[in-house]
């Protein structure tokens, strides 16, 4: 399972009310989602943490590196109903002209899609619950973290830095990291790494 | 030192601290509006530069729907209708709808995009792929987020797909340059659809890296683009 708290380094992302920055924020819900999910027996790594900012194709390759890895990229956004959490998916993308079985790294995340969205549409149900104001459905954006990486992914985007007070948004970290844990562990069982079609047979990445 | 003059000398020092408590505020106003002074003629230097597509009032009047937020629903588009003399050249009127967009609508609450951004060049290719460059501002001064930043790309999209046939689909640049992101989230390096029409996929479906395999066309885009922006 890796989790990316987006951001860090000299890019602080979203700011806010009282200082707050995104990439402080979202290691903070990443650290309590990790001990979450360690709680359900998952192996967990971070993309980052401490204050650096690794480059998406360095933060892709911490779960393309690993066959039956997860991928969950954390965000704060500076928009939005405050309280409220939103997962997106990348969009629809035909699958790549393939006849060497190897996923071009640019069009990494295309094999794995609708197990993204699997997984976007149980995660999104579990934060709907905990989150009121929050969407039913998971939405579609192409977030460029995704892009790259070769494994069930979604982006989780938080409302908002804009918060009156900072606790408010510390109150959402143990909802959000029960919410993926709970969705995660919902598709564990049905997770299965996609093979590719290539001519004359298909290729396990 | 006789107490006359001791006297006198605290008078003076006295009148001149009082002087400067009153003179020292009333200078920092002056100084402030004289740098938001200059940052605005700067400002406005830069783009009186920028070619402006001309509103002319021989074009037909139209009634052109533009795509802001929705102030009743989060994360939505509503078309607007506004009415306006638009271009038969499909450049022009490009330009002008994406600078009537720019322009934001009478509730500023409903811009999908920052108010001082500015469109810098627009280009359509002969395979209906339209290039549309603009300022920095637009990734400095949009509000960081994926809900946000996919708001403002789709704003673009459909605007255009509503007034402009010809473009079917997009790429964006930011001052002339091919941009990883728009503001750190939603991927600028792929072709946008603009036109259900569009039937290129296979081009579609192709991000590159940041200047590097672009198709032909928009290679050459990107570097006219570039150099008619360099600073």
């Amino acid at each position: 399972m890796v989790l990316d708290p987006a951001h860090g380094g000299t890019d602080p992302g979203a700011r806010g009310t009282e200082g707050i920055s995104e990439s402080d924020e979202v290691l903070q819900f990443a650290t309590a989602t990790k001990r979450a999910l360690e709680a359900q027996g998952f192996q967990v790594v971070l993309t980052r943490e401490g204050n650096d900012n690794p480059s998406f194709d360095d933060r892709s390759a911490r779960a393309n590196a690993q066959r039956g890895a997860v991928f969950i990229t954390l965000h704060i956004a500076s928009t939005g109903l405050t309280g409220t959490a939103r997962v997106y998916v990348e969009p629809e993308r035909p699958a790549p002209n393939n006849i060497t079985g190897l996923i071009p790294w640019d069009r990494a995340q295309t094999p794995f899609l609708s197990l993204s969205r699997k997984l976007g549409e149980l995660v999104q149900q579990e934060l709907s619950k905990r989150f009121k104001g929050s969407p039913d459905t998971l939405q579609t954006a192409p977030v460029r973290q995704l892009r790259t990486t070769a494994a069930p992914a979604i982006a989780v985007e938080i409302s908002s830095v804009s918060v009156k007070e900072r606790a408010e948004l510390d109150r959402m970290v143990p909802g959000v990291a029960e919410a993926i844990a709970r969705g995660l562990t919902d598709f564990r069982p049905t997770y299965v790494v996609p093979t590719i079609p290539v001519p004359g047979g298909s290729v396990k990445p | 030192m006789n107490t006359k003059w001791t006297v006198w000398l605290g008078g003076v020092l006295l009148a001149a601290v009082i002087a400067a408590a009153l003179y020292f505020p009333a200078l920092r106003r002056r100084v402030k509006q004289a740098k938001e002074l200059t940052e605005k003629t700067a400002e406005q230097a830069r783009r009186e530069l920028l070619p402006v597509a001309p509103i002319s009032t021989g074009d037909p009047m139209v009634k052109a729907k533009m795509f802001w937020g929705s102030r009743g629903q989060e994360g939505e588009l509503v078309a607007v209708v506004v009415e306006l003399p638009l271009s038969r050249d499909p450049v022009l009127r490009s330009k002008q709808v994406l600078n009537t967009l720019l322009a934001g609508p009478v509730d500023a609450e409903s811009r999908t995009l920052p108010p001082d951004a500015a469109l810098l060049a627009f280009y359509i290719l002969p395979d209906g792929t339209g290039v549309a460059d603009f300022s920095d501002e637009i990734r400095t001064s949009i509000p960081s987020g994926i809900q946000s930043e996919q708001l403002a790309v789709e704003s673009i999209l459909r605007t255009l797909e509503s007034n402009v046939p010809q473009v079917l689909r997009l790429k964006i640049l930011i001052h002339g340059q091919e941009a990883d992101t728009l503001a750190g989230h939603v991927d600028l390096t792929q072709l946008f659809r603009v036109n259900a029409k569009d039937a290129a996929g296979t081009q579609l479906d192709n991000p590159s890296p940041p200047g590097s395999k672009l198709p032909a066309p928009i290679r050459k885009a990107v570097e006219t683009v570039r150099k008619a922006t360099k600073r």
